[in-house]
């Protein structure tokens, strides 16, 4: 992500949050996050969503199954809308997502 | 990321009168699902038997009141708080907060004895013409009778436990103070809602550990004076991290600390079976893709692990137990519910709930 630069308060805020990674570490601290912003926020790659290590080996699988703890609780960054704020009603018709996905509402900005 | 488990109480003497003839009718479950309802499910045979419309959306907390006849449910979609008969699995109470300028975000809390205050902790948004105005975290009193936020009070910037992951809040007995159990543990005067006391078990004298998190839910209550729960802590010189069992008096004021052992990367946990005999937590090491779990079995008496067993995990999953203490279930992140036996840890089936469950975790509606 270092080719972002933060332009307004929010941005510079997430950057201040994630820019004291050391460079040593003892064994029993905890592994530093890679330079994922928190938050629904862009991240296009490697997918629609990425694991809080910047991979995809932490995800859920099937994927369907984390589209809902992204849309209302915003944990990972992800390419889904927001529960809280905007599409309360995006997943209205879609109670199981790994089977009904294609039941959720589209979303135009 | 696992999330923590809600399970209800078991009351000792309800076992004892039980009898053959009542032990045979399996007991309910109560899960909140997307998207904005609540289902009761028959443990004998996991077949969903209700499915509890919510008005406010969706379900992310639930609890017993202190006589489990009741049960609060907080909904995010439009924060709203819905109170449930426990004996009929009928809402007698629900509402919103938000209006359409002012919303709120809030998760969990607890009733007051007399059922008419619900206390948790907040923000609140306020929509100006030109920008949003968010406040600082509060303590909030919630007026169930009149439906709205009575008492707000800012939260010390030192006692912000709105940046973690949810607290536990438990109230004393005489409902004069609130408890929001973390990192550490504050004690709140519900009348002014000022901190009045901070543990700050870094340092508990009987203990020597620092630095001491907990980590179960109320699930571990045992009952309404006592709140039970593994924790992990570590020692003042070398920092050596360790877990064990905590026993907290709510009124009293004091904890007792029991290590157990070198602290994984993760637990869930504590469920314990209605004798209180044994107690089951899920462990993980590793994390993302080298994750590993185990379902684990402790002998509550003498705090010590009898029985492990690895199993298939979820990235994410919540981790209860029946009312009978006999099964126990792994779900969430899923419209499934995987049931393991507890006596020898194996899987048995799955049951197909029809639609994901939320993080609002499980209750146990007794028969």
């Amino acid at each position: 992500m270092k080719h972002l630069k933060p332009i307004n308060k929010k941005a510079q805020t997430i950057e201040a949050s994630i820019a004291p990674i050391e460079d040593v570490v003892a064994l029993q601290q905890s592994t530093p996050l890679p330079h994922v912003p928190m938050g629904c926020s862009l991240s296009f790659s490697p997918g629609w969503e990425v694991d809080a290590g910047g991979g995809t080996a932490g995800l859920c699988q099937p994927v369907e199954r984390d589209i809902y703890d992204c849309y209302v609780t915003c944990f990972w960054p992800v390419q889904v809308p927001d529960h809280v704020n905007y599409s309360p009603d995006w997943a209205s018709n879609c109670a199981a997502a790994t089977k009904d996905w294609r039941n959720l509402d589209l979303v135009f900005p | 990321m696992a999330k923590l488990a809600v399970r209800g109480l078991k009351m000792l003497g309800a076992v004892a009168l039980a009898g053959a003839a009542v032990a045979a009718q399996a007991d309910t479950l109560l899960l909140g699902t997307y998207p904005d309802k609540m289902f009761t499910v028959d443990e004998a045979t996991g077949t969903v038997k209700q499915r509890i419309q919510l008005e406010s959306g969706l379900p992310v907390s639930m609890r017993f009141s202190n006589d489990r006849k009741l049960i609060y449910v907080t909904t995010i979609t439009t924060n709203g708080v819905v109170v449930l008969d426990a004996a009929t699995r009928k809402i007698v109470n629900q509402f919103s907060l938000n209006t359409p300028t002012v919303r709120y975000r809030f998760n969990g809390g607890v009733p007051d004895p007399t059922g008419r205050y619900f206390y948790t902790q907040l923000i609140r948004f306020d929509k100006k013409p030109d920008r949003y105005e968010v406040s600082k975290p509060l303590y909030a009193v919630i007026d169930l009778t009149e439906k709205k936020i009575v008492r707000t009070a800012e939260i010390d910037d030192e006692d912000n436990t709105m940046r973690a992951l949810r607290p536990t809040f438990m109230l004393s007995p005489d409902g004069k103070t609130l408890y929001l159990f973390r990192e550490k543990v504050l004690l709140v005067d519900t009348a002014t809602l000022k901190v009045v006391q901070r543990f700050d078990i870094a340092k508990p004298e009987t203990t020597g550990m620092e630095n001491v998190t907990y980590s179960g839910g109320v699930g571990a209550l045992q009952n309404p004076n006592e709140f039970v729960s593994l924790f992990n802590a570590s020692d003042p010189y070398v920092h050596n991290k360790v877990f064990g069992l905590a026993k907290f008096d709510l009124t009293r004021r004091t904890f007792s600390f029991t290590p157990m052992g070198p602290i994984p990367t993760d637990m869930t946990g504590l469920e314990i079976t209605p004798d209180g005999k044994d107690g089951y937590a899920v462990i993980t090491q590793g994390t993302l893709g080298n994750k590993r779990c185990e379902i684990w079995h402790i002998a509550m008496a003498s705090a010590k692990l009898v029985d492990k067993a690895e199993f298939h995990c979820r990235s994410r999953f919540t981790f209860g137990m029946s009312g009978s203490g006999k099964k126990l279930y792994i779900y969430g992140a899923s419209y499934d519910i995987e049931v393991y036996d507890a006596k020898s840890l194996k899987h048995e089936k799955t049951w197909d709930l029809g639609a994901d469950a939320t993080m609002a975790g499980m209750l146990i509606l007794k028969s």
